[in-house]
C-alpha cells in the first residue's frame, strides 16, 4: 500500500466525502410537492379521463359506431351497442367505458378515425364505489362539456390525437372511413 | 435451601431495622425523591424518544431532498404521538408456532435493560438516580443483558428472518461490547474511577473539559463499537430490511413493538449520553448556561444523535465477515494500543 492510501484508510476520507454530501443535499430544498394542496398542471396532451367529444354544431357525439375503439383496446373495457336511428344511420345507443380496467393507453383515440374519443387532462376522479367509475355515454359527454370544451378541444385535436380520416389521401373509389356529414 | 430463606429474612430485617433506626419520615422522603426523580428521568427521555424517531425521518428525508412526515400536525410535529397511538391500538398478534413465555418476556427485556441503564446517568451535578460506583460496568452488563431481549425474541418467534436476527445481533453485540468496554477503559484510567459523576469532574482538568483530545483514538472506537451495539447503519446486520424483513422483531406486532422499537431508540440516546459524559465532558462547557445546569449535555447529545441520523444517510451496509474483521481485527487491537499508550503516558507524568 502506497502512503496516500494508507492515510486515506486511516481517516476514512471517502466516508467523509459522503457525509459532506449528504449534509450539503441537507440543506438544499427538497423536491417534494404537498399533493392535494400543491397541484402539478398535466402535461397537455396527459392520458387522463375519458371523454366523448361533443360536435358543437349539433350537439351530438360525433362517434359513428364503428367499434374500432372497442376492437383495438388492449383490456377490451369498451362495450358499444349500436343501433339504427330515426335517420336510418348507425349510432352509438349505449358507449359504455370500465375505467377501473382501462390502461389510458389511449390506443381508442388514435384508432378512431372521425376523433370522436378523447382522454382528456382531468385525472382527480377517484371514489369509493364502482358505478363512479363506470362511463356511460351521458358522463362521458358530460366529461367533454366539462373538460374540453371550446378551443381547448380543437387544439387537443390538431396537436396530439389528429384523427386518421382528416389526412387520408387515396385514389376515387378507395372505400375508406368518412366522416359523417352534417 | 433453608439457609437462603433465612438470609433473606435476616436481610428483610436488617431493611426493617435501618429504616427504624434512620426514621421512618427520613426515608419515605428519600423514597418519595427518588420516585420524583425516576419519572422526571423517564419522562424526559420517553419523550425524546419518541422524537428522536421524529426528527430521524426528518433529517434522512432532507438528506435524501425529501420533505419527511408533514401530514400530522404543521411540518409533523405531532406524528410520534399519532404513531404512538396507532401502535398502542393495532392487534397484538403471536404467531401460533411461537413460544409464548419467551416472545412475551423478550421486548420487556430489552426495554428493561435500556432503562435501567439510564438510572446512573448523571445529568447535572449532583443529578442521578443511583450514584453507583460502578457506574460504567452497570451500564456495559445492562446492555449485555439487552441482547438477550434480542437474542429471545429471535428464537421464540420461530420464524427464520428472527432467528438470523437474532444470531447476528448477539454475534454484534458480543464482539463490539468488547471493544467499547475496552476503549472505556482508557477513560476510566484517567478518570480513575467508574463512578460517571467522578469521571466527568475529572474532565474538568482537560482541554475544553473533554477527554476526546487525549482519548480520540478511544472516542473514535467507542462510536464505531456504540454504532454497532446500537444496531444502526452500517452495522445494522441484525435487523437488515433488504435481507431479513426487519430481523429479529419481525413477528412481533403493536405494543410489542413499540417496546423493541423504544429500546432500540433509548439504547441510542444511552450511548449518546454515554459518550458525551465519558469523552465529551458531560454537563460541563466552555461557559456556564444560567439555570439550565443540563444545558451541555443535551447540545453534546443532540450532536451525537444527530451524527447517528448522518451516518445512517450516508453509509451503506458492512457485509457480515467485514463486520467482525473490523471489529476484532481493527477495533480491538486499537482499543488495546490506546490503553498501553494511556497507561505509559499515566506513569511518565
Amino acid at each position: 500500500m502506497e502512503f496516500k492510501k494508507i492515510i486515506k484508510t486511516i481517516f476514512f476520507t471517502e466516508i467523509l466525502k459522503g457525509m459532506a454530501l449528504t449534509f450539503k443535499s441537507m440543506l438544499s430544498p427538497a423536491v417534494t410537492r404537498q399533493y392535494p394542496e400543491e397541484k402539478h398542471p398535466a402535461m397537455p396532451g396527459f392520458r387522463g379521463l375519458h371523454a366523448l367529444v361533443v360536435d358543437p354544431a349539433t350537439g351530438k357525439e360525433k362517434c359513428i359506431a364503428c367499434g374500432l375503439c372497442a376492437a383495438i383496446c388492449p383490456s377490451q373495457c369498451i362495450y358499444i351497442y349500436s343501433t339504427e336511428g330515426p335517420d336510418n344511420k348507425k349510432f352509438a345507443e349505449r358507449y359504455e367505458i370500465e375505467l377501473t380496467r382501462c390502461i389510458y393507453c389511449a390506443f381508442c383515440v388514435e384508432a378512431c378515425p372521425v376523433g370522436a374519443i378523447v382522454l382528456t387532462e382531468h385525472y382527480e376522479y377517484t371514489d369509493y364505489s364502482r358505478e363512479a367509475l363506470y362511463m356511460t355515454k351521458e358522463k362521458l359527454m358530460a366529461n367533454w362539456n366539462k373538460y374540453m370544451a371550446g378551443p381547448k378541444g380543437e387544439e387537443y385535436f390538431k396537436k396530439f390525437w389528429h384523427p386518421t380520416a382528416d389526412d387520408y389521401r387515396a385514389y376515387d373509389g378507395q372505400p375508406m372511413f368518412r366522416k359523417r356529414e352534417g | 435451601m433453608d439457609h437462603i430463606v433465612t438470609d433473606i429474612l435476616e436481610f428483610i430485617f436488617l431493611m426493617w431495622f435501618a429504616i427504624f433506626s434512620a426514621g421512618t419520615l427520613d426515608v419515605l422522603i428519600n423514597i418519595g425523591i427518588i420516585i420524583l426523580k425516576i419519572a422526571a428521568v423517564v419522562a424526559v427521555v420517553m419523550t425524546h424518544v419518541a422524537y428522536a424517531t421524529y426528527f430521524e425521518r426528518k433529517a434522512i428525508g432532507h438528506m435524501q431532498v425529501r420533505l419527511g412526515p408533514m401530514r400530522v400536525g404543521p411540518h409533523g410535529i405531532l406524528q410520534p404521538i399519532a404513531d404512538f397511538v396507532k401502535l398502542f391500538f393495532k392487534e397484538d398478534i403471536i404467531p401460533a408456532q411461537a413460544d409464548k413465555p419467551l416472545f412475551y418476556i423478550a421486548p420487556v427485556i430489552a426495554v428493561f435493560a435500556a432503562m435501567s441503564s439510564l438510572a446512573v446517568i448523571p445529568f447535572f451535578n449532583g443529578f442521578v438516580i443511583a450514584n453507583l460506583n460502578i457506574g460504567l460496568l452497570f451500564i456495559l452488563a445492562m446492555s449485555s443483558i439487552g441482547a438477550y431481549g434480542i437474542i429471545m425474541a429471535g428464537w421464540s418467534s420461530n420464524s427464520k428472518y428472527s432467528f438470523l436476527g437474532g444470531l447476528r445481533s448477539s454475534a454484534q453485540v458480543i464482539s463490539y461490547e468488547i471493544a467499547m468496554g475496552l476503549s472505556l477503559v482508557g477513560v476510566v484510567m484517567m478518570a480513575g474511577s467508574l463512578n460517571l459523576t467522578d469521571i466527568v469532574k475529572a474532565q474538568q482538568a482537560y482541554p475544553l473539559k473533554m477527554y476526546i483530545f487525549p482519548q480520540f483514538l478511544g472516542f473514535f472506537v467507542f462510536m464505531v463499537a456504540a454504532f454497532a451495539e446500537t444496531n444502526r447503519t452500517p452495522f445494522d446486520l441484525p435487523e437488515a430490511e433488504s435481507e431479513l424483513v426487519a430481523g429479529y422483531f419481525v413477528e412481533y406486532s403493536g405494543m410489542r413493538f413499540a417496546l423493541f422499537f423504544a429500546a432500540e431508540y433509548i439504547g441510542m440516546i444511552l450511548m449518546a449520553l454515554l459518550g458525551a459524559i465519558c469523552y465529551l465532558g458531560g454537563w460541563n462547557g466552555p461557559f456556564q448556561i444560567p439555570y439550565i445546569p443540563f444545558a451541555w449535555l443535551l447540545v453534546k447529545v443532540y450532536c451525537i444523535v444527530f451524527l447517528f441520523y448522518w451516518v445512517r444517510a450516508t453509509v451503506p451496509r458492512y457485509r457480515y465477515d467485514q463486520l467482525m474483521a473490523l471489529g476484532w481485527k481493527i477495533m480491538i487491537p486499537l482499543t488495546l494500543l490506546n490503553i498501553v499508550i494511556t497507561g505509559v503516558i499515566k506513569i511518565l507524568t
